[in-house]
């Protein structure tokens, strides 16, 4: 890749790209992330999209507040049950809504933990509300 | 405890980067790309069903903690490293080393480096990051995917390289002890570009250097089996383009900067021939980076029919042809 064609305006996201610079040396520059410069609000969107429609599924009873974690960080069952450090099978009730009630603070702890977020945050996702955005990031 | 006087430069990726950095701070004159190709960083795993992953995916470099073993095998530099049975005493470690002013890699689950942008954060156990100070309840951190030197909070890290699950960090950390006054480079050059040759050409998995690009380019049209709907699909495509250029390669699936390895190798070792290779793999690399816009493209379209699924593994058979050629002749020039 020739120096001239590597450099993109994104200060939101800087990368190291190795490049050819004008006297043939190759040497990196710190320039911006193609993809978040080009389709961040298609991310987002999809984002949101998936929030709402896992949102909806905690509602009606579907799944558990710890399925719709778990769904929006990328996380497996066997990788959440190792994170959260419990059984397999145990975690699996977890995802059920109908088992979530009966857990607790101290295992939901455990949960919010990995996901970064407060039981508190947890919870509120089984108000229901016109507001629909959740943020995961909030820390504990 | 204040900050220990540190050099931070971003690089091209994180354990290849904290080493670098490691060492350039502690008088070693050595640059990311000859890290990276004498701890013959360059490979390709392509991985359809795993347990710790949620849909199909592919590596681009060795596995993690290979560049730090494989440069100290081969370079003779020793690096202290330790792990730790609890929190407590992993982070006490940590302050300790600090108090001493010395400045510490640790693993780390990158999902927890909260400096970094949320979409950018994904849970993963093998990021490495460099602690040069703290703060009142915040470290100092020097990570090679930041511009500055960037705060932390002490709870972020504790969590961070406390992380379970696979690859789970154990607290590891660690720093270099020795670093020889004379190091060989040439043969270590030679050492780490032959194995680097043997992982892409003769690993006997399926899965493993150009098999498994070739096992990516037959199996990426069964993605959308795996996919909730073509949102998830889609994003899982774009996701192509964020594991070769965003995480942390350099570029084109760490093609560049293994391109650039070729290039100072080659005047290193005084071997013209290399230079040729060198330009050629720029080019290979040039391929890829077609690879990643294209997927970002369809994903962004959802062009995501078995049409443009399969056009998409064509290119990427194109690149396991074009990388056999290349590392056989790179192989045959050892």
């Amino acid at each position: 890749m020739k120096e001239k064609d590597g450099y993109i305006d994104c200060p939101q996201q800087q990368v190291i790209l190795y490049v050819e610079k004008e006297d043939g040396k190759y040497e990196p520059i710190q320039t911006g992330s193609y993809i978040t410069k080009n389709f961040l609000d298609d991310y987002e969107l999809k984002r949101r999209h998936l929030e709402e429609s896992l949102k909806k599924k905690v509602q009606s009873g579907e799944v558990s507040p710890i399925y719709y974690y778990m769904v929006l960080e990328d996380l497996t069952l066997s990788e959440l049950s190792a994170r959260a450090g419990m059984r397999k099978g145990k975690v699996k009730k977890h995802l059920e809504s109908a088992h979530f009630n009966a857990i607790p603070q101290e295992i939901l702890k455990l949960y919010a933990d990995v996901f970064n977020i407060t039981v508190p945050d947890m919870l509120k996702l089984l108000m229901t509300t016109t507001d629909d955005s959740v943020n995961t990031n909030t820390g504990s | 405890m204040s900050t220990i006087p540190y050099r931070h430069k971003m690089a091209a990726h994180c354990e290849s980067g904290a080493v670098t950095s490691l060492l350039n701070n502690a008088g070693l004159d050595i640059t990311e790309p000859l890290v990276f190709g004498i701890s013959s960083g360059i490979f390709f795993g392509y991985f359809h069903k795993m347990k710790s992953f949620a849909f199909p995916t592919f590596i681009v470099r060795n596995e993690p903690g290979s560049i730090r073993n494989n440069l100290s095998k081969r370079l003779g530099i020793k690096f202290h490293t330790e792990k730790f049975h609890t929190p407590d005493e992993g982070m006490d470690r940590l302050d300790e080393l600090l108090e001493k002013n010395i400045p510490v890699a640790v693993q780390v689950d990158f999902f927890y480096m909260d400096y970094l942008p949320e979409w950018e954060r994904v849970h993963i156990n093998v990021h490495f990051i460099v602690v040069v100070g703290k703060a009142g309840s915040k470290y100092i951190v020097s990570d090679s995917y930041f511009p500055n030197l960037v705060e932390l909070e002490s709870a972020s890290l504790r969590k961070a390289r406390f992380a379970g699950g696979s690859m789970s960090p154990k607290g590891f950390l660690f720093y270099p002890e020795y670093i020889p006054k004379e190091i060989d480079y040439k043969k270590a050059i030679l050492k780490g570009t032959k194995k680097a040759c043997f992982n892409m050409l003769r690993i006997p998995l399926p899965f493993i250097g150009i098999k498994g690009i070739r096992l990516f380019a037959k199996k990426v049209v069964e993605w959308p089996a795996f996919a909730r709907d073509t949102e998830h699909l889609s994003h899982e495509i774009m996701k192509i383009n964020i594991l070769l250029e965003d995480q942390g390669t350099g570029g084109a699936g760490f093609r560049f900067m293994y391109a650039t390895f070729l290039q100072q190798a080659s005047a290193i070792l005084d071997k013209p021939e290399w230079s040729g290779l060198s330009k050629e793999m720029m080019e290979i690399g040039d391929g890829w980076r077609e690879i990643s816009l294209f997927a970002s493209r369809i994903g962004k379209n959802r062009e995501l029919g078995p049409d443009r699924l399969k056009e998409l593994g064509s290119m990427l058979m194109e690149r396991a042809e074009v990388e056999e050629r290349f590392f056989r002749r790179l192989k045959n020039s050892i």
